[in-house]
């Protein structure tokens, strides 16, 4: 089946679900099926472009060639993307992040297997017993996360040495024949998954989907209606310690009169979680990002934001959530903080699940934020 | 070769979702049914439908043994639940059938003596065991598994075998960043009585639409994996290498001459009661002399049916886990012997 025809037949079945869902008035009225539509195929591509922390690149590559002909990209040092669009104050910025997290390679050893270190939190036994790619210089090696190499009795759940990475080589140098070196980043093969009527899976939502929202915002930005400053940022390494965040937030200074991250909304709305908080159903709309780790958002700065959103009809929830964002570095100077972003299930693992509506209607969101706020 | 870039590109695109060939509303592996409207043309209809199943039934008897192991590895057969499989290795390997316990059988040759090679389909895995109003499934497992079998669901992409085909779910994982500042998990082995399967739906009624029912088959959303020079990984790579051995071997066999009778056998239940093989037995049996890849039957199960009985298995790396391992070269070898094997010796 062809690419249209593929998106011929799934554009259908949006249309025929959201018809089904309109009757139940679960979704807005912005959310039509095209657009979920459109918010797939860049979700897919940029999900499929591997990016783990440092090794950004050809994510930020995918951006650079979606953005409206106006959109003049810049590269800093670190390898965050910056797009400028309108003059003077107040400059507001918006931060979403390209990388993903992942592991890296630290020593290929004499049996050709390699160690391995991560890059980013996650639950490492996850990936143990998984097919692996190794991304080097010369592309994508295929590879396994080796299992553990004995059961423990009783056998736990953590493999207690962690565990190791295999080519499917058995000595060093079979294993740099493939390319393959210290510092290469590695993931597991990744695939956007639909799932039910407006559902998707995949690894690194976080923060692709952010990602995409901000550049679908950007290529709808009405550049007429801005009569201030707005910068979009796509970090580098914000799973590796808001590094890209950091570097930018220094070169701005005291500048922003205001900083949002674009990020996941960890959400609680799953049985296997519990829900004393963050509690923030999928399908429901984005979520200001109150309170997280490291980040308090001032009360009045929430509750104009609210005030905005409910004064479009554009469906926002308010949490609290674990974690931290790229705003977090802005707050060092000072500049108010307001993250906001979709609810996720089943964070930083290999199976994170969101609605598409949801970041629908984040774009939305992000474009009235930057021309009207 | 437009046909079997029909055949490889329908499979793919199913992907690891689908054992099926996508053949549905086709003829052959795919090859669309011509269409022609004058009785006078039954002839000529004739002649192209035979034409496209010899170019397709050519083009799969020259699939090597490598090719036939991506896509065994790809497929799905829970133990009770290996009709899809069935169906696709019918369409596979045409001069097979399907018999009354669902085994695919080819007979090739005849006379004495009477010979069985025979390899399982089936594979651990589960059904929906249960379907919660908040529209998340449970699971029970079907055909075992050792001490670390189920926590390869663990935050894993699943696919549901409904009769309307494969929906994807996923087997919820706490979300990492909520576990911060508080209990860590148990480090005890992830157990199917913890798995929560997730198809993107918010209510019981969601999952009745995408066609899930309680008993429908559960297994790891699978695709076969290659590594190293000829390395192939995935659940159940080892026994399904095998099997893609004796493919390999029954259609080379199946235009050449053998020894007396050989019956190729794909059997069912093989980690339940071993009926598939006992049909096998009663309906083509006895045995002069029995071949097993990969099956792991009591020899006082097999009883006196079965001849002299060979045993093979394919070496694996991490055997039992989602990246079992087999060199596809040892699998080609084994082809080879079978090939030997049914052609001269008795």
């Amino acid at each position: 089946m062809s690419m249209n025809a593929k998106r011929h037949v799934r554009l259908s079945l949006a249309w025929l679900t959201l018809l089904i869902f309109w009757a139940g008035g679960r979704v807005s009225a912005q959310v039509t099926p095209d657009r979920v539509e459109r918010v797939a195929e860049v979700l897919e591509e940029l999900i499929e472009t591997y990016g783990v922390s440092g090794d950004e690149e050809r994510v930020r590559d995918v951006v650079v060639r979606q953005l409206p002909e106006w959109a003049e990209p810049e590269i800093d040092d670190v390898g965050n993307l910056w797009v400028r669009a309108g003059q003077g104050d107040p400059v507001v910025v918006f931060i979403a992040h390209l990388d993903e997290v992942g592991f890296q390679i630290t020593e290929i050893l004499a049996d050709g297997t390699a160690q391995l270190r991560t890059r980013g939190g996650f639950y490492p036994n996850l990936w143990e017993a998984t097919p692996a790619l190794i991304h080097t210089g010369a592309g994508p090696v295929p590879a396994i996360f080796m299992p553990r190499d004995t059961v423990a009795d009783p056998p736990t759940r953590r493999p207690p040495d962690g565990f190791r990475l295999s080519a499917g080589t058995a000595t060093r140098a079979a294993t740099e024949a493939l390319g393959i070196r210290v510092g290469d980043t590695v993931s597991n093969p990744k695939e956007f998954v639909r799932l039910g009527a407006t559902r998707a899976t995949a690894r690194s939502f976080d923060d692709r989907a952010g990602s995409t929202a901000q550049l679908l915002a950007v290529q709808a930005l009405d550049l007429d209606a801005l009569d201030h400053e707005v910068i979009f940022i796509w970090s580098v390494q914000e799973e590796a310690g808001l590094v890209g965040a950091g570097v930018a937030a220094d070169a701005l200074g005291f500048t922003p009169a205001r900083v949002h991250a674009i990020d996941t909304f960890v959400s609680s709305a799953a049985p296997i979680d519990r829900q004393n908080f963050a509690y923030a159903p999928l399908g429901s709309g984005p979520v200001a990002r109150g309170v997280d780790s490291s980040s308090v958002t001032p009360r009045a700065v929430l509750d104009a934001f609210l005030e905005l959103a409910e004064g479009h009809a554009l469906p926002l929830q308010v949490g609290a959530t674990n974690g931290g964002t790229d705003g977090t570095p802005f707050r060092d100077w000072g500049v108010p903080h307001m993250p906001f972003g979709w609810p996720l299930r089943y964070s930083h693992s290999p199976v994170e699940l969101i609605d598409l509506e949801d970041v629908v209607v984040l774009v939305d969101l992000i474009k009235l934020v930057a021309e009207e706020w | 070769m437009v046909q079997i870039t029909n055949f490889l590109h329908l499979h793919q695109f199913v992907g690891d979702l689908d054992c099926r060939t996508g053949a549905s509303g086709s003829g052959i592996l795919g090859v669309p049914k011509p269409i022609m409207v004058s009785v006078n043309r039954t002839f000529f209809r004739r002649a192209l439908a035979v034409a496209a199943y010899l170019v397709v039934a050519a083009s799969v008897s020259a699939q090597t043994t490598p090719e036939f192991a991506d896509r065994f590895v790809a497929m799905t057969a829970v133990t009770g639940y290996e009709q899809r499989m069935a169906e696709t290795l019918v369409d596979w390997l045409p001069f097979a059938d399907r018999d009354r316990a669902g085994n695919v059988v080819a007979v090739i040759g005849s006379g004495s003596p009477v010979r069985l090679a025979v390899c399982p389909m089936d594979e651990r895995g589960y059904i929906v065991g249960r379907i919660l109003d908040d529209g998340f499934l449970t699971l029970r497992r079907v055909g075992g598994g050792g001490p670390l079998f189920d926590q390869g669901l663990e935050g894993h992409r699943v696919a549901v075998w409904t009769d309307g085909g494969p929906v994807p779910g996923v087997v919820s994982i706490p979300s990492t960043h909520l576990g911060r500042g508080r209990a860590s998990q148990p480090d005890r082995p992830f157990d199917v009585d913890d798995a929560i399967i997730d198809v993107g739906a918010d209510s019981a009624a969601d999952v009745a639409a995408l066609g899930v029912r309680v008993l429908d088959a559960v297994a790891l959303a699978k695709r076969a994996h290659r590594y190293g020079e000829s390395l192939l990984a995935g659940p159940e790579a080892g026994r399904r290498a095998g099997c893609a051995a004796l493919a390999r071997a029954a259609s080379t066999v199946a235009s050449g001459e053998v020894l007396g009778t050989v019956v190729i056998a794909f059997v069912v239940e093989s980690y339940l009661r071993h009926s598939g093989l006992r049909v096998v037995a009663r309906t083509h049996g006895p045995f002069s002399a029995t071949w097993l890849i990969d099956y792991e039957v009591p020899d006082r199960a097999l009883g006196e049916d079965f001849g002299g009985v060979e045993r093979s298995r394919l070496p694996v790396r991490f055997e039992a886990t989602p990246v079992e391992t087999v060199d596809l070269v040892d699998a080609d070898a084994l082809s080879d012997r079978l090939i030997a094997w049914a052609g001269t010796q008795p």
